[in-house]
Order: C-alpha cells, then structure tokens, then sequence
C-alpha cells in the first residue's frame, strides 16, 4: 500500500520508499526512513496536498510525493 | 584580542531568527548570499575580549547539497570553515533537529546547542535531561528561550569557553553500527595510501561519508570521480548486510541515534488532548472552512496593506508634491535659478524622490504583516490550503499571496515571493506578477471604459482583470517549459505550531526591507525619473510635439500601427507610463493640450507649512483606520476627465482603444517594479528577462485582440 492511499484518522508503518531521486533522500531528511510509524491527520479541502504525523511534528506532502512511500497500515 | 567565525545553523521553526535578534539585535546586518535570494545576516559581536563574527546560515533540514540553502550552508562550513557553530534547536522536536546535528558533529567543528523554546517544551510536557543531553553528544547545550531574551548570555559564555578550550569540548564521534563504521576506516584508509592531500583538505569523517553516499557535489570537487569503482566496492558488503540503498542505510543509521539520544534524554507525559494547535487546525484547514477563511485572511491583508497604508502614501506625497517643492521654488527664486534647473529639482529630482518615498508606507505596512503571517506559522497553513490550484499552474502554493497581493500594486508583490522555498518558484513568481492587473493601471481603464463603452464601461473593465489572470496561467506553463524546466520542485513542507513572533522581531525585520528598497532600488528609481526629466524636457522650451520623447514616440509608433494605434502621441504616453501606469493619462492630458486644474498656491508661511503637514499626517492616521473599517476599497478609485475623453473619442475607436486598454495592462512593468525585482534578486539578468517577457507577449496579445477583433467586423 502506498502512503497516498492511506485514509485520514489511520496509521501505518514505512517499508520502503521507492524512487532513487532527490525526492526520496528529501523525504527521508524530513523523518520519513523506514520503520517509522505515521499518521495521517488530514487532507487538503481541494483534496491535495495531505498533512501527515511523523516523529511528532507536522508535515504536509502532495499525494504524487506520498506515492513513492510504501506502507503497511498498522492497527 | 582574539577573533572567531561563529555560524549559527538550525532546522526551520526553531526559532532562530528570533534568537539571532535577540543576541545581535540592531547590530545585525542583513543581505543576500551572493547571487541568490537567500538571505544572509551578520554580526560583529564583543564578549569580554572576544570578537565574534556571528554568520547566520539559511534554515535546512540537513547537509545534503540539494536545495539552494542546504548548499549555501554547507559551503560555508566546508570552505569557511568557521571556528564554531551554534545549533539551534527546537526543544518541542528534539529528534528530527537531532538529524542536522549529527551530519555537523561529522564535521568536527566544536558546536554548541541552543535548545531553542524550552518553555514550550515545558508547557506541552517533555521534560528534557540537558546533562545527559550534553553527555550524549559531548558538547555543550544551553536551553534558550529566543522570544524573552533568555539564555542568550549563557550562550555566548558557552561559546567563549568552548572557543578558548577548543581541546575540552571535542565533539564525540558517534558510533553508526559496526558495518558503516568498517567501511568507513577502509575508505579512509585507501584515501590515506591513494589521496592524502585530499583528505587534508576535508574534515575527514565527513569526506569519508560524503563519498560512501556518493554525493555528487562532493566527487566533483574532490576530483575524485574516477574512485566510483572503489566506493562500489567499499559499499557492496554494506548493501549486501542490510539489502538496502546506501542513502537509506546512512538516513536510518542516524535516525537511528537520533531515536537513541532522544529516548534517553526526553520524558513525555501522556498527551491528554490535542494541543491549540491542533485544535486551531481543525477549524482553518476544515475541509469546507479552509478556503473561506484562507480568502478572509487575504482580504484583511489587503485591507492593511492598501487601505490602511493608502492615505500615508498620500500624506508623504503631499508633503513632498506641496510644501518641500513650493519651499524650494521659493528658495530658488530667491537665487535667481534658471527656470529649467528649477524644473530638474522640482520636478526631476524631487519628483523622483517622491516617487520612491510615496512606497514606504505600503512597503513597510506590508512587509510587517507578511512577517506576521510567515512567523504565526499561517503562511504555511495558506499553502497547504491553495496548493492544489496552483499547482495545476506549475507553482507553489505559496505563490498565490504574492499574485493576490499584485491586484493593489505589484511592488509588495516582488517581496510577498520571499514566502517562497525556492530560488525558482520565487523568480518564477515574481515574473508573473506584472500580469496581474495593478490599481496605478486602473484610471486608464477607467477613462477609455468611460470614453468608450460607457454603459459596458464595467464589463470591460473585468475582461482585463480576467485577460491578466489567463494570461498569467498561459505564461506560467510557458516558463515552466522554457526558461525554468528541469528544476523539478517539491511540496513537502512542515506545518510548524502557531507561534506569535515578537514585536521587536517583526520591526528588525520590516526595517530592513525599507532600508533595502531605499537604497538598492531607490538610487535607480530616482536616476531614471531624472532620464524621464530630460526626456520630456529636451529641447528645453520647445512645444510638446518636438521634445525628444515626442520624437522617440515618433519614431517607436511604426511599431504599433498592427496593434491599432499608431499616433506618437499614443506612443509618448506608452513611453512616460513606464514611470507609473496610471502617469499615462496625465501624457495624453498634456499632449493634447488640456490643461490640468492648476492648485491654487495659498501664500502661507513655512509655520504654517510645518503645521499642516503635521495636520495631515493626523488626517492620514485618522482616514487609515477609517479605511480599515469601511467595506468600499480605495484601491479602485479612479478620477473622471471629461476634456481628454473628448479628445480620446477623436483619436481612437473602440476596437484600437480596447486594444489600447490590452497593451497598458501587459505591457513593461513600472520602473518601481522594475528596480526592486533587480534589487531584490540581485540580478540584471532577470530584469533582462521581464523586459524581454512584457515586451513580446503584450505586443503579440494587443496584435490578436485588435486583428481578431478587425476580423470579427469590430474595427
């Protein structure tokens, strides 16, 4: 499953992300390595970009950057 | 007396700005990194016999050479090599923060942590052990409290004993696990056999993991592309271990301390309920609130912006425009000046002076909420919200307040793009802009509406405003795909807490920017009011139709006959719009004889002068506020000239004037606009582009609308 299919009010655990670009090691600097545990709080009016919870703070990421995140959805 | 290079780093949102405020104050001195927008600020500082340069770094999440700020600061630690380095971190978000501090104690440069917004920690329920902080780390930490001062002496003693005992205070090496640590000893030891001076020139540890990553940046500058076989070599065993990426297995190495430290030094009380900002964010990112509110907001900016600032701008004007031309008329009649030197000061120099201080009250009003916006934490909010829309356009979210912004004057509009992350969506923006249709460019449509179209005056006024938008989106995609493609931007931003900024902070900062206009775009503003002087002054005494501008529009007004209207006097009044839009219609009223309603001079004293102007700066104060609270914008007010729109109706038809109407929308930015873009990116170059852009895409947009129109039996 993928972090941009993830539905607001659930959490998940990273697996991988995919992509091998600038996007993934920005991605990762923000916090998002493998392992981590994210929530997501919430999606854009418009439906884009999402804000997401992880490591405690904040972030807000467009769904085309959420796609190369792969996740495990965690009960 | 000894000197030492200080440079303070830090993530976003940690409150570094402020704590930079509160150690340097107005000593603090604030500029661009060389060819960039980023902003770069200095100061000298004196702690006891120690000189500081404290050097402030743009804000990044990390060292890796991707973004525009996370190169600039990584060159600055690499070749400055500065003495120290302050870290400033976000007490609230200890781990994410930690991830930066690792990559600089790779660079083992002493560091001391400013645990930035202690009290807030305090409040939301961490309780942080700062000694076994410091041990972890084996540096020295000082929990801070930016916004009311505190800490900020014990910082600076820190940094002076950590700079006189550089030997006490090495930063510990942090163990990265068995294998990275392996790899890394082979590498360094075949730098040793192979490449000694380069291994001299780098702080090597950081070289070593520079070049196990792979970056790119580093193997170009080392010249040591031709190793990539080597670090191949070194990484498989690595790769083969934990079956991932290299970048991946770094990132999750110092995540991985990063959880360590941050679980051995942090307690967390439960969290019971959500915080204010989370409840906040329920009702402005609501679904069906977001966007409502997101316009309130931006309405109440523009109010303050144009409304509020609005009749300062006429106050300084009048000052300048009344009694300090009429005392210098006065004066220089009593020297007996030539009446053409009198006319260069008066209108000229003091015309241009004018021009460039009639923009102070906007810009600073302006500058002052935008800060507030950013540093509230809104700003980002904003974004998230209207991101989808313009992102369609290839923009950022944060693009939309400057282009709003544009609709009363797009000077503010050149400083609204700093909201901006990058380099690109920054110019990108601003060069935009110019579409996005100005009050100053309202009276001409007004006239030539009344002239013209008289009971679809409103109408057509519209379809120029709209005419702008979709021109903006069309030029937006073109630029993408042009001048600003293969720059690939990303969203990801972080939604920081609400936090209000503090006052002292927020004046530094708007004080800036003004002394920035003033002197980076002022001097060129003024110098090219006085070329306006001449120009429309040249041979001095002859009649309007033989000045050189006149004879320039002669010249230039072949090039205008496809697009409709081919007189010089069209022409002369195009060209002294460059000044200010809306001086066209003051050209045309010239040129074509009808006089202006001269103001009946009262001979009063200079008291009497001094009094007033100090009456109507009261008026001013009295008539802002008033603004602030009446529904009806003044931004849209436009006067009536019933002679020149005779005039008008002579010389144009409806179709020309229309296409008139086109070209004063889209056409070169004012010479304000112009200057400040120069000045606020430091550039030419991309003033060059903006000319190029509004000279060629109006002239082909008037050329279809009046052709077009000529098709459509309209001419």
């Amino acid at each position: 499953m993928k972090l941009s299919e993830l539905k607001p009010g659930n959490r998940a655990k990273i697996v991988r992300l995919k992509s091998s670009d600038f996007l993934k090691r920005r991605l990762m600097d923000m916090g998002l390595v493998p392992g981590e545990v994210v929530y997501v709080e919430k999606v854009a009016p418009l439906g884009d970009p999402i804000e997401i919870v992880v490591k405690n703070y904040h972030l807000s990421l467009r769904k085309n950057e959420a796609e190369i995140i792969e996740i495990e959805e965690v009960k | 007396m000894k000197r030492i290079t200080v440079a303070v780093i830090g993530n976003p949102n940690t409150g570094k700005s402020t704590l930079i405020n509160a150690i340097a104050g107005t000593r603090l001195q604030v500029g661009n990194w060389p060819g960039v927008t980023v902003e770069k600020k200095t100061a000298f500082l004196q702690v006891e016999d120690l000189t500081i340069n404290l050097v402030d770094l743009p804000g990044v999440y990390s060292l890796n050479p991707y973004t525009q700020e996370e190169i600039i600061a990584r060159d600055f630690l690499i070749k400055e090599k500065p003495d120290l380095i302050i870290d400033v971190v976000d007490a609230t978000n200890l781990e994410r923060n930690l991830y930066l501090l690792l990559q600089i104690l790779e660079l083992g440069i002493p560091v001391v942590m400013a645990l930035n917004m202690f009290d807030e920690a305090k409040r939301k329920g961490y309780e942080i052990d700062v000694n076994a902080l410091e041990n972890a780390l084996g540096i020295k930490v000082i929990p801070t409290v930016a916004t009311r001062g505190k800490g900020v002496k014990e910082l600076l003693f820190a940094v002076k004993e950590v700079a006189e005992n550089k030997n006490a205070y090495i930063p510990q090496t942090l163990n990265y696990g068995k294998e990275i640590e392996e790899a890394l000893k082979n590498l360094k030891k075949r730098l040793e056999k192979d490449y000694p001076q380069v291994l001299q020139r780098y702080p090597s540890r950081w070289l070593c993991l520079s070049l196990l990553e792979g970056d790119e940046a580093v193997l170009k500058e080392t010249g040591l592309t031709y190793i990539k076989s080597l670090l191949e070599e070194i990484r498989r065993p690595l790769i083969n271990t934990f079956n991932d990426d290299i970048d991946t297995i770094l990132a999750d190495a110092r995540y991985g301390i990063a959880r360590g430290i941050n679980k051995e030094v942090v307690r967390k009380k439960e969290k019971l309920e959500p915080d204010f900002t989370e409840r906040l964010d329920k009702i402005v990112l609501n679904r069906f609130l977001g966007i409502p509110i997101f316009l309130t907001i931006m309405w109440i900016v523009f109010k303050i912006a144009f409304d509020f600032s609005g009749p300062f701008c006429d106050w300084v004007d009048g000052v300048i425009s009344g009694a300090i031309a009429k005392w210098t008329s006065i004066s220089l009649d009593a020297l007996h000046s030539p009446e053409w030197l009198k006319s260069l000061i008066i209108d000229g120099i003091i015309g241009g002076v004018g021009a460039v201080l009639v923009f102070v009250p906007l810009i600073g009003i302006f500058m002052f909420i935008i800060t507030l916006l950013e540093g509230s934490g809104y700003l980002a909010r904003a974004a998230f919200v209207m991101d989808r829309i313009m992102h369609s356009f290839g923009l950022h979210g944060r693009s939309f307040i400057p282009l709003v912004i544009g609709f009363g004057c797009n000077v503010p509009s050149i400083y609204a793009t700093r909201v901006l992350e990058t380099e690109r969506d920054r110019k990108l923006t601003a060069l935009l802009c110019p579409c996005i249709s100005c009050s100053a460019r309202l009276p001409v449509y007004v006239l030539f509406a009344g002239a013209f179209f008289a009971k679809y005056g409103a109408t057509v006024i519209w379809s120029l405003y709209i005419l702008g938008i979709i021109i903006a989106v069309i030029l937006g995609t073109i630029l993408n795909k042009t001048f600003y493609k293969g720059m690939k931007p990303v969203f990801i931003m972080e939604l920081p807490p609400y936090r209000m900024p503090t006052f002292k902070y927020l004046m530094i900062y708007t004080w800036e920017k003004l002394k920035h206009f003033l002197i980076k775009a002022g001097t060129f503003i003024l110098a090219f009011s006085i070329l306006i002087w001449v120009l429309l002054n040249i041979p001095y005494g002859v009649p309007k139709d033989q000045t050189a501008l006149a004879r320039i529009g002669k010249v230039i007004s072949p090039v205008f006959a496809p697009l409709g209207f081919d007189s010089w006097e069209a022409s002369s009044a195009l060209l002294t719009g460059i000044v200010a839009k809306e001086i066209v219609i003051s050209t045309m009223a010239q040129i074509y004889g009808i006089q202006e309603e001269e103001e009946a001079q009262e001979r009063t004293t200079f008291r009497n002068d001094i009094k007033n102007i100090l009456v109507s700066f009261g008026e001013a104060v009295k008539n802002g506020f008033r603004n602030l609270f009446t529904l009806k914008s003044g931004v849209f007010e436009a006067e009536e000239e019933n002679g020149l729109k005779n005039r008008l109706q002579n010389a144009f038809t409806p179709l020309s004037a229309y296409a008139f109407m086109v070209f004063v929308l889209l056409y070169w930015p004012c010479m304000v606009f112009a200057f400040t873009l120069r000045a606020e990116f430091g550039s030419w170059k991309i003033l060059g582009q903006a000319l190029l852009i509004y000279t060629i895409m109006p002239w082909l947009t008037t050329f279809i609308v009046y052709q077009g129109g000529r098709l459509l039996g309209l001419g």
